[in-house]
Protein backbone atom coordinates (compact mmCIF):
# COMPACT_ATOMS: atom_id res chain seq x y z
CA UNK A 1 0.00 0.00 0.00
CA UNK A 2 2.70 2.44 1.02
CA UNK A 3 4.75 1.77 -2.13
CA UNK A 4 1.69 2.48 -4.27
CA UNK A 5 1.17 5.76 -2.41
CA UNK A 6 4.86 6.58 -2.75
CA UNK A 7 4.80 6.04 -6.49
CA UNK A 8 1.58 8.03 -6.84
CA UNK A 9 3.00 10.84 -4.68
CA UNK A 10 6.27 11.02 -6.60
CA UNK A 11 4.39 11.06 -9.90
CA UNK A 12 2.13 13.90 -8.79
CA UNK A 13 5.03 15.94 -7.39
CA UNK A 14 6.98 15.48 -10.61
CA UNK A 15 3.97 16.60 -12.63
CA UNK A 16 3.52 19.59 -10.29
CA UNK A 17 7.17 20.58 -10.69
CA UNK A 18 6.64 20.36 -14.46
CA UNK A 19 3.71 22.77 -14.21
CA UNK A 20 5.78 25.22 -12.14
CA UNK A 21 8.65 25.01 -14.62
CA UNK A 22 6.19 25.70 -17.43
CA UNK A 23 4.91 28.71 -15.49
CA UNK A 24 8.44 30.04 -15.11
CA UNK A 25 9.14 29.40 -18.80
CA UNK A 26 5.92 31.18 -19.77
CA UNK A 27 6.83 34.14 -17.58
CA UNK A 28 10.19 34.33 -19.30
CA UNK A 29 9.04 33.88 -22.91
CA UNK A 30 5.57 35.43 -23.21
CA UNK A 31 5.53 38.99 -24.53
CA UNK A 32 3.13 41.04 -22.41
CA UNK A 33 1.63 41.30 -18.96
CA UNK A 34 -1.81 39.83 -19.64
CA UNK A 35 -0.59 36.70 -21.40
CA UNK A 36 2.01 36.19 -18.68
CA UNK A 37 -0.69 36.50 -16.01
CA UNK A 38 -2.92 34.13 -17.96
CA UNK A 39 -0.21 31.46 -17.95
CA UNK A 40 1.07 32.11 -14.42
CA UNK A 41 -2.19 32.05 -12.48
CA UNK A 42 -3.29 28.71 -13.91
CA UNK A 43 0.00 26.84 -14.12
CA UNK A 44 1.10 28.01 -10.66
CA UNK A 45 -2.08 26.93 -8.94
CA UNK A 46 -2.14 23.58 -10.75
CA UNK A 47 1.52 22.95 -9.96
CA UNK A 48 1.21 23.75 -6.27
CA UNK A 49 -2.02 21.73 -6.01
CA UNK A 50 -0.34 18.70 -7.59
CA UNK A 51 2.67 19.01 -5.27
CA UNK A 52 0.32 19.30 -2.28
CA UNK A 53 -1.55 16.14 -3.35
CA UNK A 54 1.72 14.31 -3.96
CA UNK A 55 3.17 15.32 -0.58
CA UNK A 56 -0.13 14.39 1.11
CA UNK A 57 0.21 10.86 -0.34
CA UNK A 58 3.66 10.54 1.19
CA UNK A 59 2.97 11.89 4.69
CA UNK A 60 1.16 10.18 7.48
CA UNK A 61 -1.18 11.86 9.91
CA UNK A 62 -4.15 14.10 9.38
CA UNK A 63 -2.39 17.20 10.80
CA UNK A 64 0.31 17.19 8.12
CA UNK A 65 -2.26 16.64 5.36
CA UNK A 66 -4.42 19.46 6.69
CA UNK A 67 -1.57 21.96 6.76
CA UNK A 68 -0.60 20.93 3.21
CA UNK A 69 -4.19 21.47 2.04
CA UNK A 70 -4.15 24.86 3.79
CA UNK A 71 -1.02 25.83 1.82
CA UNK A 72 -2.67 24.76 -1.44
CA UNK A 73 -5.87 26.67 -0.73
CA UNK A 74 -3.99 29.84 0.24
CA UNK A 75 -1.82 29.72 -2.89
CA UNK A 76 -4.87 29.16 -5.12
CA UNK A 77 -6.81 31.96 -3.48
CA UNK A 78 -4.04 34.56 -3.41
CA UNK A 79 -2.89 33.65 -6.93
CA UNK A 80 -6.35 34.17 -8.36
CA UNK A 81 -6.96 37.38 -6.42
CA UNK A 82 -3.59 39.02 -7.12
CA UNK A 83 -3.80 37.99 -10.79
CA UNK A 84 -7.15 39.74 -11.05
CA UNK A 85 -5.85 42.83 -9.20
CA UNK A 86 -2.74 43.15 -11.36
CA UNK A 87 -4.77 42.78 -14.55
CA UNK A 88 -7.29 45.36 -13.35
CA UNK A 89 -4.54 47.82 -12.40
CA UNK A 90 -2.88 47.48 -15.80
CA UNK A 91 -6.22 48.02 -17.60
CA UNK A 92 -6.80 51.16 -15.56
CA UNK A 93 -3.32 52.40 -16.41
CA UNK A 94 -4.02 51.82 -20.10
CA UNK A 95 -7.31 53.69 -19.93
CA UNK A 96 -5.60 56.61 -18.27
CA UNK A 97 -2.78 56.70 -20.80
CA UNK B 1 20.90 15.92 -3.02
CA UNK B 2 20.41 18.29 -0.08
CA UNK B 3 23.85 19.75 -0.74
CA UNK B 4 22.78 20.53 -4.29
CA UNK B 5 19.65 22.17 -2.88
CA UNK B 6 21.71 24.23 -0.42
CA UNK B 7 24.10 25.33 -3.15
CA UNK B 8 21.19 26.35 -5.40
CA UNK B 9 19.62 28.21 -2.48
CA UNK B 10 22.83 30.14 -1.72
CA UNK B 11 23.31 31.06 -5.40
CA UNK B 12 19.62 32.03 -5.59
CA UNK B 13 19.85 34.36 -2.58
CA UNK B 14 22.86 36.20 -3.99
CA UNK B 15 21.28 36.28 -7.46
CA UNK B 16 18.00 37.76 -6.22
CA UNK B 17 19.92 40.27 -4.09
CA UNK B 18 21.82 41.41 -7.18
CA UNK B 19 18.51 41.63 -9.06
CA UNK B 20 17.06 43.79 -6.27
CA UNK B 21 20.05 46.13 -6.32
CA UNK B 22 20.23 46.58 -10.08
CA UNK B 23 16.52 46.50 -11.01
CA UNK B 24 15.52 49.44 -13.17
CA UNK B 25 12.12 49.88 -11.65
CA UNK B 26 11.32 50.32 -8.00
CA UNK B 27 8.54 47.74 -7.86
CA UNK B 28 10.76 45.10 -9.44
CA UNK B 29 13.44 45.90 -6.85
CA UNK B 30 10.97 45.50 -3.96
CA UNK B 31 9.67 42.27 -5.51
CA UNK B 32 13.18 40.87 -5.73
CA UNK B 33 13.80 41.92 -2.12
CA UNK B 34 10.69 40.01 -1.00
CA UNK B 35 11.72 36.91 -2.93
CA UNK B 36 15.12 37.18 -1.28
CA UNK B 37 13.42 37.31 2.14
CA UNK B 38 11.57 34.06 1.43
CA UNK B 39 14.75 32.36 0.18
CA UNK B 40 16.58 33.52 3.31
CA UNK B 41 13.70 32.09 5.40
CA UNK B 42 14.17 28.79 3.56
CA UNK B 43 17.87 28.88 4.36
CA UNK B 44 17.07 29.42 8.06
CA UNK B 45 14.97 26.24 7.88
CA UNK B 46 17.96 24.43 6.36
CA UNK B 47 20.16 25.77 9.18
CA UNK B 48 17.77 24.31 11.76
CA UNK B 49 16.36 27.61 13.04
CA UNK B 50 12.62 27.43 12.24
CA UNK B 51 11.81 30.26 14.70
CA UNK B 52 14.02 32.67 12.79
CA UNK B 53 12.63 31.34 9.50
CA UNK B 54 9.06 32.07 10.59
CA UNK B 55 9.98 35.58 11.70
CA UNK B 56 11.95 36.27 8.51
CA UNK B 57 9.14 35.06 6.26
CA UNK B 58 6.36 36.87 8.12
CA UNK B 59 8.09 40.12 9.09
CA UNK B 60 11.26 40.36 6.98
CA UNK B 61 9.76 39.39 3.65
CA UNK B 62 6.00 39.79 4.05
CA UNK B 63 5.36 42.89 6.10
CA UNK B 64 8.55 44.78 5.28
CA UNK B 65 7.73 44.08 1.63
CA UNK B 66 4.24 45.51 2.13
CA UNK B 67 5.70 48.63 3.80
CA UNK B 68 8.25 49.08 1.02
CA UNK B 69 5.62 48.65 -1.72
CA UNK B 70 3.46 51.21 0.02
CA UNK B 71 6.35 53.68 0.22
CA UNK B 72 7.40 52.98 -3.38
CA UNK B 73 3.91 53.99 -4.45
CA UNK B 74 4.22 57.25 -2.54
CA UNK B 75 7.59 58.26 -4.00
CA UNK B 76 6.55 59.12 -7.51
CA UNK B 77 9.91 60.17 -8.83
CA UNK B 78 12.09 57.32 -10.05
CA UNK B 79 15.49 57.37 -8.40
CA UNK B 80 18.64 57.83 -10.38
CA UNK B 81 19.55 54.20 -10.82
CA UNK B 82 22.97 54.76 -12.34
CA UNK B 83 25.22 55.87 -9.49
CA UNK B 84 28.81 56.54 -10.28
CA UNK B 85 30.96 53.47 -10.71
CA UNK B 86 33.24 54.59 -7.92
CA UNK B 87 30.51 54.64 -5.30
CA UNK B 88 29.33 51.15 -6.37
CA UNK B 89 32.90 49.85 -6.23
CA UNK B 90 33.51 51.51 -2.85
CA UNK B 91 30.34 50.13 -1.26
CA UNK B 92 31.14 46.70 -2.70
CA UNK B 93 34.62 46.81 -1.18
CA UNK B 94 33.27 47.94 2.20
CA UNK B 95 30.71 45.10 2.17
CA UNK B 96 33.34 42.50 1.29
CA UNK B 97 35.63 43.86 3.99
CA UNK B 98 32.84 43.77 6.56
CA UNK B 99 31.92 40.19 5.57
CA UNK B 100 35.59 39.22 5.94
CA UNK B 101 35.76 40.81 9.41
CA UNK B 102 32.58 38.95 10.44
CA UNK B 103 34.04 35.68 9.17
CA UNK B 104 37.25 36.31 11.10
CA UNK B 105 35.26 37.13 14.25
CA UNK B 106 33.15 33.97 14.00
CA UNK B 107 36.07 31.64 13.28
CA UNK B 108 38.24 33.17 16.00
CA UNK B 109 35.83 32.15 18.78
CA UNK B 110 37.75 29.28 20.36
CA UNK B 111 35.00 27.24 21.97
CA UNK B 112 31.34 26.63 21.33
CA UNK B 113 29.11 29.33 22.89
CA UNK B 114 28.17 28.73 26.51
CA UNK B 115 24.48 29.53 26.14
CA UNK B 116 22.93 26.33 24.67
CA UNK B 117 24.06 24.01 27.53
CA UNK B 118 23.05 26.62 30.14
CA UNK B 119 19.59 26.99 28.58
CA UNK B 120 19.17 23.21 28.24
CA UNK B 121 20.12 22.74 31.90
CA UNK B 122 17.61 25.30 33.20
CA UNK B 123 14.82 24.70 30.67
CA UNK B 124 12.70 22.96 33.30
CA UNK B 125 12.57 26.15 35.40
CA UNK B 126 11.39 28.35 32.52
CA UNK B 127 7.81 27.07 32.38
CA UNK B 128 8.01 26.32 28.65
CA UNK B 129 9.74 23.59 26.69
CA UNK B 130 10.71 25.59 23.60
CA UNK B 131 14.23 26.91 24.35
CA UNK B 132 13.74 29.97 22.11
CA UNK B 133 10.63 31.06 24.00
CA UNK B 134 12.38 30.27 27.28
CA UNK B 135 15.18 32.70 26.39
CA UNK B 136 12.93 35.38 24.88
CA UNK B 137 10.25 35.48 27.57
CA UNK B 138 12.02 34.24 30.67
CA UNK B 139 15.83 34.19 30.81
CA UNK B 140 16.27 37.31 28.69
CA UNK B 141 12.75 38.77 28.92
CA UNK B 142 14.36 42.15 29.58
CA UNK B 143 15.70 42.21 25.98
CA UNK B 144 12.26 41.45 24.62
CA UNK B 145 10.77 44.26 26.70
CA UNK B 146 13.24 46.66 25.07
CA UNK B 147 12.39 45.28 21.61
CA UNK B 148 8.75 46.08 22.27
CA UNK B 149 9.87 49.56 23.31
CA UNK B 150 11.58 49.94 19.92
CA UNK B 151 8.33 49.04 18.13
CA UNK B 152 6.53 51.50 20.40
CA UNK B 153 8.90 54.33 19.44
CA UNK B 154 8.48 53.53 15.73
CA UNK B 155 4.70 53.63 16.07
CA UNK B 156 4.74 56.89 18.03
CA UNK B 157 6.86 58.47 15.29
CA UNK B 158 4.40 57.31 12.61
CA UNK B 159 1.47 58.66 14.62
CA UNK B 160 3.18 62.00 15.24
CA UNK B 161 4.37 62.56 11.67
CA UNK B 162 1.28 62.97 9.49
CA UNK B 163 1.97 61.01 6.34
CA UNK B 164 -0.73 60.36 3.80
CA UNK B 165 -3.02 57.41 4.34
CA UNK B 166 -3.55 54.25 2.36
CA UNK B 167 -6.60 54.65 0.14
CA UNK B 168 -8.04 51.19 -0.49
CA UNK B 169 -10.85 52.29 -2.82
CA UNK B 170 -9.58 51.20 -6.27
CA UNK B 171 -8.92 47.59 -5.26
CA UNK B 172 -12.39 46.51 -6.31
CA UNK B 173 -14.79 43.83 -5.22
CA UNK B 174 -12.46 40.84 -5.61
CA UNK B 175 -10.69 41.71 -2.36
CA UNK B 176 -13.74 41.25 -0.17
CA UNK B 177 -14.21 37.48 -0.77
CA UNK B 178 -10.43 37.12 -0.48
CA UNK B 179 -10.49 38.87 2.88
CA UNK B 180 -13.44 36.74 4.00
CA UNK B 181 -11.28 33.64 3.69
CA UNK B 182 -7.90 35.06 4.67
CA UNK B 183 -8.88 37.03 7.77
CA UNK B 184 -10.41 34.12 9.75
CA UNK B 185 -7.51 31.92 8.66
CA UNK B 186 -4.98 34.50 9.87
CA UNK B 187 -6.71 34.66 13.26
CA UNK B 188 -6.66 30.85 13.48
CA UNK B 189 -3.01 30.50 12.43
CA UNK B 190 -1.97 33.35 14.70
CA UNK B 191 -3.62 31.71 17.71
CA UNK B 192 -2.01 28.42 16.79
CA UNK B 193 1.46 30.01 16.54
CA UNK B 194 0.96 31.79 19.86
CA UNK B 195 -0.10 28.63 21.68
CA UNK B 196 2.49 26.37 20.10
CA UNK B 197 5.26 28.86 20.93
CA UNK B 198 5.47 27.25 24.37
CA UNK B 199 6.83 23.97 23.05
CA UNK B 200 7.56 24.39 19.32
CA UNK B 201 8.65 27.18 16.95
CA UNK B 202 6.25 30.09 17.17
CA UNK B 203 5.53 32.93 19.56
CA UNK B 204 4.29 36.46 19.83
CA UNK B 205 6.27 38.05 16.98
CA UNK B 206 5.34 35.41 14.42
CA UNK B 207 1.72 35.24 15.59
CA UNK B 208 1.49 39.05 15.57
CA UNK B 209 2.88 39.27 12.04
CA UNK B 210 0.38 36.71 10.73
CA UNK B 211 -2.48 38.51 12.45
CA UNK B 212 -1.24 41.79 10.97
CA UNK B 213 -1.43 40.17 7.52
CA UNK B 214 -5.12 39.54 8.15
CA UNK B 215 -5.46 43.14 9.36
CA UNK B 216 -3.87 44.45 6.16
CA UNK B 217 -6.39 42.40 4.14
CA UNK B 218 -9.17 44.11 6.14
CA UNK B 219 -7.67 47.57 5.53
CA UNK B 220 -7.22 46.94 1.80
CA UNK B 221 -10.75 45.55 1.48
CA UNK B 222 -12.00 48.76 3.05
CA UNK B 223 -13.60 46.91 5.96
CA UNK B 224 -11.36 48.44 8.62
CA UNK B 225 -11.66 52.20 8.51
CA UNK B 226 -9.07 53.67 10.83
CA UNK B 227 -10.23 57.18 10.05
CA UNK B 228 -13.27 56.48 12.20
CA UNK B 229 -12.37 57.54 15.74
CA UNK B 230 -13.64 54.36 17.41
CA UNK B 231 -11.86 51.83 15.17
CA UNK B 232 -8.67 53.88 14.97
CA UNK B 233 -8.73 54.48 18.71
CA UNK B 234 -9.17 50.81 19.54
CA UNK B 235 -6.34 49.83 17.24
CA UNK B 236 -4.01 52.51 18.63
CA UNK B 237 -4.87 51.56 22.21
CA UNK B 238 -4.20 47.88 21.40
CA UNK B 239 -0.87 48.76 19.79
CA UNK B 240 0.26 50.88 22.72
CA UNK B 241 -0.98 48.35 25.31
CA UNK B 242 1.88 45.95 24.47
CA UNK B 243 4.57 48.02 26.14
CA UNK B 244 2.20 49.08 28.93
CA UNK B 245 1.23 45.50 29.86
CA UNK B 246 4.78 44.18 29.53
CA UNK B 247 6.05 47.03 31.71
CA UNK B 248 3.30 46.46 34.26
CA UNK B 249 4.17 42.75 34.31
CA UNK B 250 7.81 43.66 34.95
CA UNK B 251 6.83 45.89 37.89
CA UNK B 252 4.40 43.28 39.23
CA UNK B 253 7.00 40.51 39.14
CA UNK B 254 9.49 42.83 40.80
CA UNK B 255 6.97 43.43 43.60
CA UNK B 256 6.13 39.70 43.92
CA UNK B 257 9.56 38.10 43.69
CA UNK B 258 12.02 40.95 44.00
CA UNK B 259 13.40 40.35 40.48
CA UNK B 260 12.38 42.31 37.40
CA UNK B 261 10.57 39.79 35.17
CA UNK B 262 11.49 36.93 37.53
CA UNK B 263 8.21 35.03 37.52
CA UNK B 264 6.87 33.44 40.73
CA UNK B 265 7.74 29.76 41.13
CA UNK B 266 5.52 27.38 39.18
CA UNK B 267 3.54 30.17 37.52
CA UNK B 268 6.03 31.01 34.77
CA UNK B 269 3.95 29.51 31.97
CA UNK B 270 0.83 31.53 32.86
CA UNK B 271 2.84 34.75 33.00
CA UNK B 272 4.59 34.00 29.70
CA UNK B 273 1.37 33.10 27.89
CA UNK B 274 -0.43 36.16 29.24
CA UNK B 275 2.35 38.50 28.17
CA UNK B 276 2.68 36.83 24.77
CA UNK B 277 -1.08 37.00 24.14
CA UNK B 278 -1.11 40.77 24.76
CA UNK B 279 2.08 41.20 22.73
CA UNK B 280 0.57 39.31 19.78
CA UNK B 281 -2.36 41.72 19.59
CA UNK B 282 -0.11 44.74 20.17
CA UNK B 283 2.43 43.71 17.52
CA UNK B 284 -0.34 43.04 15.01
CA UNK B 285 -1.97 46.42 15.69
CA UNK B 286 1.42 48.18 15.50
CA UNK B 287 2.27 46.61 12.14
CA UNK B 288 -1.15 47.47 10.68
CA UNK B 289 -0.78 51.08 11.88
CA UNK B 290 2.76 51.32 10.47
CA UNK B 291 1.33 50.25 7.10
CA UNK B 292 -1.74 52.44 7.28
CA UNK B 293 0.08 55.57 8.38
CA UNK B 294 -1.09 58.31 10.66
CA UNK B 295 -4.81 58.85 11.03
CA UNK B 296 -4.41 62.56 11.68
CA UNK B 297 -5.31 65.08 9.04
CA UNK B 298 -2.46 66.41 6.96
CA UNK B 299 -2.36 70.19 7.58
CA UNK B 300 -2.62 72.19 4.37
Amino acid sequence: MSTVLDILGTAMMTAGTGFLLMAAFAFWRLPDLLSRLHALTKADTAGVALIVCGAACMTSGIAAVLSLVLCGVLVALSGATTGHLIAQASLEDEERA
Amino acid sequence: MTQLFDALLAVGIVGVAVAALFANDRFAAVGAFMVMGFLVALSWVRLGAPDVALAEAAIGAGLTGALLLRSARRLRVEPKMCQSRWSVAASGLISIGFAGLLYAAITSVPTVPAYPPLVAERLGESGVSNPVTAVLLNFRAWDTLLEIAVLFVALVLVIVVPVSRVRPAPLGEMVVPFAKVVVPLSVLISGHLLWQGADAPGGAFQAGAVLAGGGLALVLAGAMRLKKPLQGGILRATALSGLAVFGAAAVATAALTGHLLGYPDGQAKIWILGIEAVLTLAIAATLVLLFHGSVRRVPK
